[in-house]
């Protein structure tokens, strides 16, 4: 069973001052894994004096440029179709899976989630990671709401923590927060879910072989309607976009997301 | 005779040394000063039989190094065999996830590699400390040579002692090698870096334009310099002396204010060569240094020639009971730090101190090494008319083209307290010129 899923993405940035020499590198394109086939993709940055793309380490799609022109407006447009096939597994050997191991600055468990951690079942109790990255889930779910607004982007896992709320990004890097303290292999997840409105965040867990979705949002395995957009150690590898420009006082980001089956 | 010649010209050199700039700058509480490095006129003298067996070791861990950086960021075939543990590339700083899968031009990575070593009073021969990011030093014996020839030509003439003032020449080859096609440039954060006086003379010597960023644009795929009529001309390899962190403000830290954006992108592409390759710190870290005789082994199949000073990783169980029992003999250093911060010699500690640190450690115990303290060979200086013994160690360059080359010569620094063993320059330390003597 394939499902087939459109998606359309629309980021822009407005800058209170004119900006010019603007280089940007964007990471906001789904691309194509043993899971997800990505076809009828179209991609229009505005303005652009020069664009190309790369994948990078992690093997996600970037495009990078520069808008030379003065401009107070700068936008990204992506629309696509994605083919999704849950029966379709991603697979890694072990000893590539390292780098996913251990805490970044972001999923650093720091008091408050190791005493959290502490007071849970014995790992022992579990089959397998996946088994327990998902109990652990369960048990963040139980104990934290989704609240906006009260954390922004480089709220570190701990800081989330201890407020107790947070949003997707938070729940997912909680959960990798725990997993690493275990030294389960597991990654950070940026992508869509139908529906209108932001980017989602999730994780992935390392398990016999095979890399296993669960969004810690939802309480939930991910199914076939979640498209990945990219992944990484933690949000800082996903970052939708990095540049630098001159001029532009404030700024303000707006992101659309749509998704909807076929 | 040979000290007698050199005791009288002591002080000019120090004067032109001083009026050439040799200064190097440091911060302190905040502030920027720049201070002379003291040149003392004493020669350390290296036989050709002890330099040749330097040279001999040198090159096998530069190779093996060169190898085990490209490995991590390709393969990782040394973690697949466990002959390293993963911890101490992931857990590292030294380790940037953006250089994986990228191969720099003709696959090097080490072009200027720094090994630091140390002679004990055994006469053997310790590798102190690995440095493959940005390496400095080797100006100051280039040009105290070169003042000295001028005071005491004689005594050139008299000893076979190898010329030092082909680095220059051994640097550019090693631009030249890697360059993609365009113009080999010297890229200085500025005149306030600690190096400074090193870029411009290196830059003077060896030809290649001195740069800032500000000089420096990606457009098309291809990086340019823009000269100061606006004149564009294609660059086709940097040897940057700034840190990989703020090279490229669109792939690295992005709140740099230096940077050339979009550089790594181009680099990746294999567009430009960067010298040193970022992301070489995976190497030099003092956990990983623990690996390199293994890792010589395992990449060379050979037997390391040169030694590390013995050193115990707490990491490892059966390691760290050792270091407990040892402790007070050992000296711990903090594997984050450099520049000779965060070196504890245990017995200095007090009693308090003492607990408190196995505290940490027993906590911590990934990050730090312990090492046995090696009873130096004392080299004198010439202090208030008379030479005095003191600590010193050696930086051996290695620069790499096709080849790994040993540069016959190295900076010697020397600690100015009678008491230390700390030589960094950033510390106060001096530095003297090394001498490799011609084989007969």
């Amino acid at each position: 069973m394939i499902r087939r899923l459109q998606y359309l993405y629309h980021m822009s940035l407005k800058f209170e001052l004119p900006v010019h020499e603007h280089h940007f590198k964007l990471r906001c394109f789904p691309s194509t894994d043993a899971r997800q086939k990505i076809f009828n993709e179209h991609i229009e940055i505005y303005p652009v004096h020069f664009r190309s793309t790369e994948k990078d380490s992690f093997g996600n799609t970037c495009v990078y440029g520069t808008a030379n022109q003065t401009h107070d407006h700068f936008s990204v447009d992506v629309e696509g179709e994605a083919d999704i096939d849950i029966n379709k597994k991603l697979t890694d050997e072990e000893y590539k899976t390292g780098i996913f191991k251990y805490e970044t600055p972001l999923t650093k468990a720091g008091t408050t989630i190791r005493k959290f951690h502490l007071e849970l079942e014995s790992a022992s109790l579990f089959a397998n990671n996946f088994e327990r990255a998902f109990y652990m889930m369960n048990m963040l779910y139980d104990d934290f709401s989704y609240v906006q607004g009260v954390t922004g982007i480089s709220t570190t896992a701990e800081e989330a923590f201890d407020l107790r709320r947070g949003v997707c990004q938070d729940y997912a890097h909680i959960l990798l927060a725990m997993c690493r303290l275990e030294r389960i292999p597991c990654r950070y997840i940026a992508g869509m879910i139908p529906g209108e409105g932001a980017t989602h965040a999730w994780t992935e867990i390392y398990n016999e072989g095979e890399w296993r979705m669960l969004d810690p949002t939802h309480n939930r395995e991910c199914d076939d309607t979640y498209i990945k957009i990219s992944s990484g150690r933690d949000a800082k590898d996903c970052s939708i976009n990095q540049g630098v420009f001159y001029g532009g006082g404030r700024q303000t980001q707006e992101i659309k997301v749509k998704v909807s089956e076929l | 005779m040979l000290a007698d010649g050199l005791y009288k010209h002591a002080d000019s050199v120090n004067e032109l040394l001083a009026r050439y700039g040799v200064k190097f700058g440091i911060y302190k509480n905040g502030e920027f000063k720049e201070q002379l490095f003291p040149f003392d006129i004493i020669p350390r003298v290296i036989s050709a039989e002890d330099f040749n067996f330097l040279e001999r070791g040198l090159k096998q861990r530069v190779k093996a190094l060169n190898e085990f950086i490209r490995d991590i960021y390709s393969k990782r075939q040394i973690i697949k065999d466990k002959v390293i543990a993963e911890e101490f590339i992931y857990s590292g700083s030294g380790y940037l996830v953006q250089c994986d899968g990228v191969t720099p031009p003709k696959n090097i990575y080490a072009h200027i590699s720094g090994i630091d070593l140390v002679q004990g009073k055994n006469k053997n021969w310790y590798i102190l400390e690995d440095n493959l990011r940005i390496p400095s030093g080797a100006s100051y014996p280039m040009i105290a040579r070169d003042l000295c020839r001028k005071g005491v030509p004689e005594m050139f003439e008299e000893n076979r002692i190898e010329d030092n003032r082909n680095y220059a020449e051994l640097l550019r080859k090693t631009m030249e090698y890697v360059n993609t096609g365009g113009l080999s440039v010297i890229l200085t954060p500025g005149r306030f870096n600690a190096a400074y006086f090193e870029h411009s003379y290196l830059a003077e010597q060896t030809g290649a334009h001195l740069v800032t960023c500000d000089d420096l644009t990606v457009e098309n795929e291809n990086l340019y310099f823009i000269d100061y009529s606006g004149k564009k001309e294609k660059v086709g390899a940097v040897y940057r002396r700034i840190s990989d962190e703020y090279l490229d403000p669109v792939n690295f830290y992005r709140e740099s204010l230096i940077g050339i954006p979009h550089i790594f992108d181009i680099y990746r592409k294999g567009n430009v060569a960067l010298i040193n390759a970022p992301g070489n710190g995976v190497a030099d870290d003092k956990g990983i240094y623990y690996f390199v005789p293994a890792m010589i082994k395992y990449y060379l199949g050979e037997e390391p020639i040169l030694q590390n000073a013995p050193t115990y990783l707490p990491y490892y169980e059966d390691d760290m009971k050792y270091v407990l029992e040892n402790f007070d003999k050992l000296v711990l250093k903090d594997v984050a730090e450099a520049g000779g911060y965060g070196v504890v010699f245990a017995n200095k500690l007090s009693k308090q101190e003492k607990e408190n640190f196995i505290t940490l450690l027993k906590s911590e115990p990934r990050r730090f090494i312990a090492q046995e303290v090696i009873d130096f060979l004392d080299l004198d200086i010439y202090e208030d008319g008379q030479p005095v013994p003191r600590k010193a160690d050696l930086r051996a360059f290695v620069l790499m083209a096709d080849e790994p080359v040993v540069w016959k010569s190295g900076l010697t620094r020397f600690s100015r307290n009678p008491d230390s063993f700390i030589v960094n320059s950033s510390q106060g330390g001096g530095f003297k010129d090394t001498w490799v003597l011609k084989s007969k």
